[in-house]
């Protein structure tokens, strides 16, 4: 009784504390405490805003035209290759008779929109189905085609109209009976606006690429009669609905289980999975920079909460000496972090929000060129994250109050009244020894193997380990610069009583310096360890490029950049090309989706050209008997077809040379011998190359995704693209030069967001010097008097802060620069080749280095600067 | 100092205060806390400014000057010694006596023989190395007045020197101010709440609610 007592009383007097020390010392100190808020809500953002937008990204796929019948029970899949024939229909409807299920073919292409430059079409996503059917479902409202009624002439079946999106109408200023071009495979064809789709708050948002037509009318349109790209099954509802959902499955999975059958179940959730699974290893490292830009963020909190702490001591001292336990000070303080956290992370929620729309547009281009098609433009609000980077804002706050208060509740009294003195404040990083520990630790991570979850995932966590371990350990022993330099300085500017004044300082340097190093090493490590890896991955990208793009021009359909773009080039195209008397020889590829072990892959059929001298070199990782890519049309003895797997393929599956590989193909399964693997920084989820000779059999299809085109000697480029272009619109024609470039576009694209992250976390460093240099003046201020009274301008004294603040970067930078060169090595051979399975030459971007380090020195001198001039006119307190 | 009022909102401190030093002159400035003391030395010191009147300091007025030209009077002519003795923590007793010197432009080696003179002259020589922190409060003070010794000023001002300190330790300091002023000739303003500190000046002011009350 007594206890709880004890604690009623404890609660009291904190909360008295709180009501007039900390709401008071918010109103008179409002600018501050609002630029604690603030900053706690940059961090907050930046986290919340990337980790919307990967979700957004990757659930963008998920939404109508995945389920145009609404909530599909299931789905039928090609189980290889990308069409199945529309008897699959009838075959189904008599296994399953007589449940009452609804049963929708869908055909599915990636077009793409005719535009003046084909290679700036936009991507278009084309479906058919059978519209009257969709109509009588009760989840489609009987008003979706009301328009196609409004004079256009549509009929079921037309292959020359087709529904839009209405957000695309209007934003085209389109109206039903309006024409628009798309580009399918090698040609152009002109479609009529049947009617509009109008978004049903019930239902995912139409996609403003949608195109929507009837079924047969988009199978002639394709070239793909009696072909379908999927099956969709719906259970209606009513009272038996899961009852017959239950028999439906059981009827489905023993009809799968078969190996007869051409397609393979999928649920919703196989669907999402295996989205979600392709760009784990993307996100996830997304997800780690956004992470460390919030440690970043943690750093510059705790900085500005010791800050404050430092400006109350004298209060928290005489509360002290007036009978109040240190136990009830750190509760006080941890209520103000507490009430810092909710308010500041509710802010950042906002503004992650809103940062999150920035930035969805660029991961979302990144997963359309890597992974998948994604129509996200917009994140939502999701609950889960939201409360995951609420949770981390106000954990964060309280363990960035709780370190300096725990420290100032346990300075006695007499000392913290005493303004004039020092404090050493944060201990933490001031054992040398604690930082050997750590970064023996961390060096034993980096080589833990990967983990492998029971989904497939792949997760380098020893690379993280051992990252963030270096972090902390640099973090601390970077401190031991500080006595060198201080000597250094003393010894360079003797002369100059400002320089020997502020070098002084860092002989003996306090928490507040090391806290402000310890944030900037964080922010430059992770700043330039990205610089990096991002050279490293250009540098090796360009070399590879330099190999493969060997040809003189590259032919392929409109929207090729796409990478589920599936559109092709049909043989009496593509030929044409080969037999035209300015080529010399043709290479060319043909990319069909495939699984491997419950995985998606993708099977290559190649055929390389044998009369030119340039031909295509590849970069072995484990080199073939016979590098001649003639050598791939060579069966073997037992049948087994030889082919060169990516270095992607051989990682995820420890498939090496010499090994044998079984596809599952339309013509049934098809063993493979692997003679070689090489690099190949263009697809993670690995690719088996053969000759284009042995998917044209299996797939019974001779057209190809693109070709390489070599013209004889002498031959005018550009004038033969002209001429193509003009012979073939519809076709993307790049010269060698362009297409390079464009590569490395899309690259630059890719690390768009990185670029961003680094740039929010060198900014919030220097910040957080400025912070810990106004504190450091502040916990001075008898010092200022001191050196006011001795003669010293205020010049002089901006001038000792801004050495001070400059040896502070310098040690920061000397920190974070080896930092850099670990991560650097942990990116590219750890982390990277266990995510990817990408092999990168590293390779140091010294340009970036120099100009990182001189932009944060001059930031920093600067800023110190100011700091320096305003805080000179200090007064300690009055002696008398 | 001519008809000095200095205002901290509507409390008057400083009250139409007239008073002067002449050179060589020990003046003691007493009288009860919040009377005025510490801001009249810092009025003269240039630290702060009188709200009307004048303030001159060795021939030179001083209460219109900007920034510079009072860092500069401060660098030459007007030094301070504090109660807590305001030694930079993170230099040495010998840097600390540097300090001034280096302002002044005075190259290493002449620096440096200045510094170990004055640092005799004190008696704390043999502690040239030593950090503020591994001194005694006695010895600190000592390096204090060693420091505001240094750029040979006209005028030292004394806040409580020996407040901080301990009787026999504060005896000797007074002595050592009283024989240093004594042979450098300059002017010794000494704010004290001390009749003991105050024996060794030629003349005693009483000042009162920020007027002086007479002559003890």
């Amino acid at each position: 009784m007594p206890e709880s007592m004890d604690m009623a009383e404890s609660r009291g007097v904190v909360a008295l504390l709180f009501r007039r020390f900390t709401l008071r010392h918010w109103r008179r100190h409002w600018r501050s405490t609002a630029l604690l808020v603030g900053i706690l809500a940059l961090g907050v953002g930046v986290f919340l805003s990337i980790r919307l937008a990967n979700r957004a990204a990757v659930s963008g796929f998920d939404l109508f035209t995945e389920s145009i019948s609404g909530e599909s029970d299931f789905v039928l899949r090609p189980r290889a290759g990308q069409v199945l024939p529309e008897s699959v229909v009838t075959d189904l409807r008599a296994a399953i008779d007589p449940l009452p299920v609804v049963i929708f073919p869908v055909i599915e292409a990636t077009v793409a929109e005719a535009s003046g430059d084909t290679t700036e079409a936009a991507p278009k996503q084309l479906l058919g189905v059978d519209l009257v059917g969709l109509r009588n479902l009760a989840s489609f409202g009987a008003g979706d085609f009301g328009d196609e009624d409004g004079g256009v002439g549509f009929q079921l079946g037309s292959p020359n109209h087709g529904f839009v999106a209405d957000t695309w109408a209007r934003n085209e200023k389109r109206k039903p009976g309006d024409s628009f071009d798309l580009i399918i495979n090698d040609r152009s064809t002109t479609l009529t606006i049947a009617g509009t789709l109008k978004d049903d708050p019930l239902r995912p948002a139409v996609p403003e690429n949608l195109v929507l037509m009837d079924l047969p009318g988009a199978q002639t349109l394709l070239g793909m009669p009696g072909e379908i790209s999927r099956v969709e099954l719906v259970v209606p509802p009513g009272s038996m609905a899961t009852e017959f959902r239950q028999r439906l499955s059981e009827r489905i999975e023993t009809l799968s289980a078969s190996d007869t059958v051409l397609w393979r179940l999928e649920t919703r959730n196989d669907r999402r999975a295996s989205a979600a699974k392709m760009t784990h290893a993307f996100r996830l490292n997304l997800t780690v920079l956004s992470t460390l830009a919030l440690l970043v963020g943690t750093y510059l909190i705790l900085q500005a909460m010791e800050a404050a702490v430092v400006r109350r001591r004298s209060e928290i001292a005489i509360l002290r000496s007036l009978g109040v336990e240190p136990g009830t000070i750190r509760r006080v303080w941890l209520a103000e972090s507490l009430a810092l956290g909710v308010v500041g992370s509710a802010i950042g929620i906002g503004l992650g929000w809103a940062m999150a729309q920035l930035a969805v547009g660029g991961i979302a281009r990144t997963v359309n060129g890597l992974y998948y098609a994604t129509t996200t433009e917009a994140a939502g609000l999701d609950p889960s994250e939201t409360l995951l980077a609420f949770t981390f804002g106000v954990l964060a706050s309280l363990l960035a109050g709780w370190l300096p208060a725990r420290d100032a509740a346990s300075t006695p009294p007499a000392q913290a009244l005493r303004t004039g003195n020092r404090v050493d404040g944060f201990k933490l990083l001031q054992r040398p020894g604690l930082g050997v520990l750590v970064a023996l630790i961390a060096m034993v991570c980096g080589w833990l193997p990967v983990w492998i979850t029971a989904s497939g995932n792949r997760w380098p966590v020893g690379g993280y380990l051992a990252a963030l371990g270096w972090l902390i350990a640099l973090s601390i022993l970077a401190g031991v610069l500080f006595v060198p330099l201080s000597r250094l300085l003393m010894i360079w500017f003797q002369r100059i009583p400002e320089a020997c004044y502020a070098a002084s300082q860092l002989r003996r340097p306090t928490g507040r310096h090391r806290l402000a190093m310890a944030g900037l090493i964080a922010a430059i490590g992770m700043a330039s360890g990205m610089g990096i890896l991002v050279h490293s991955f250009e540098g090796t990208l360009t070399g590879w490029i330099n190999q493969l793009l060997r040809a003189d021009l590259y032919v392929a359909t409109a929207g090729a950049t796409n990478a589920t773009n599936a559109n092709v080039l049909t043989p009496t195209t593509w030929r044409q090309f080969a037999e035209d008397e300015s080529v010399e020889g043709v290479d060319v590829i043909r990319r069909y989706s495939l699984e491997f072990r419950g995985r998606a892959i993708k099977l290559a059929g190649s055929e390389y050209n044998q009369q030119s001298d340039r031909r295509i070199r590849m970069n072995w990782l484990q080199s073939p008997e016979n590098s001649d890519p003639q050598s791939l049309t060579i069966v073997e003895s037992d049948g087994a077809v030889p082919a060169w797997v990516n270095e992607a393929f051989s990682r995820r599956f420890l498939i090496g040379r010499g090994d044998r590989i079984e596809l599952v193909t339309p013509r049934g399964p098809q063993a493979m011998t692997v003679k070689a693997v090489y690099a190949d920084y263009s697809d993670e989820a690995g690719t088996v190359l053969v000759n284009r000779n042995f998917t044209a059999q299996w797939f019974d299809d001779e057209t190809v995704s693109n070709a390489a085109i070599y013209l004889k000697p002498g031959m005018d480029h550009e004038a033969a693209r002209a001429r193509w272009m003009e012979k073939f619109p519809a076709l993307v024609i790049r010269g060698n030069v362009k297409l390079r470039s464009e590569a490395l576009r899309v690259f630059h694209q890719t690390f768009a967001v990185t670029y961003a992250l680094e740039a929010i976390g060198v900014v919030v460093a220097v910040i957080g010097l400025g912070l810990a240099l106004a504190s450091l003046l502040v916990e001075r201020r008898n010092e200022m008097t001191t050196l006011n009274s001795i003669g010293f301008t205020r010049a002089q004294i901006a001038r000792a802060s801004a050495i001070e603040g400059s040896a502070l970067a310098a040690i920061g930078l000397a920190g974070g620069f080896a930092l850099s060169l670990i991560l650097g090595v942990l990116l590219i051979y750890v982390i990277n080749r266990q995510s990817f399975g990408w092999t990168l030459e590293f390779r140091v971007p010294w340009g970036l280095l120099v100009g990182l380090g001189f932009l944060t020195l001059a930031t920093s001198a600067a800023v110190s600067a100011i700091i320096g001039y305003r805080g000179s006119q200090l007064r300690g307190e009055p002696e008398e | 100092m001519k008809g000095v009022i200095k205002r901290y909102g509507e409390r008057v401190v400083l009250d139409r205060v007239d008073f002067s030093i002449a050179p060589g002159e020990r003046v003691a400035l007493m009288g009860p806390s919040g009377s005025g003391k510490s801001t009249l030395l810092n009025c003269v010191g240039g630290i702060d400014r009188p709200d009307a009147g004048e303030v001159h300091v060795a021939g030179k007025r001083i209460d219109r000057l900007d920034h510079d030209a009072l860092a500069s009077l401060r660098r030459r002519t007007v030094t301070t010694i504090f109660q807590f003795f305001h030694l930079l923590p993170t230099l040495t007793a010998s840097e600390n006596v540097a300090l001034p010197l280096q302002l002044l432009g005075i190259k290493s080696a002449e620096c440096d023989r200045r510094v170990a003179e004055l640092l005799g002259s004190v008696g704390v020589d043999h502690r040239a190395d030593a950090l503020p922190e591994q001194l005694s409060g006695g010895e600190m003070q000592r390096v204090a007045i060693a420091r505001a010794l240094a750029p040979e000023p006209s005028v030292i001002l004394a806040d409580e020197p020996t407040g901080n300190l301990d009787s026999t330790t504060g005896e000797s300091i007074l002595d050592l101010l009283e024989s240093l002023s004594d042979r450098l000739g300059c002017a010794l303003l000494l704010v004290t709440h001390s009749r003991r500190a105050a024996r060794i000046c030629h003349r005693t002011l009483l000042l009162r609610d920020g007027k002086f009350e007479g002559h003890a």
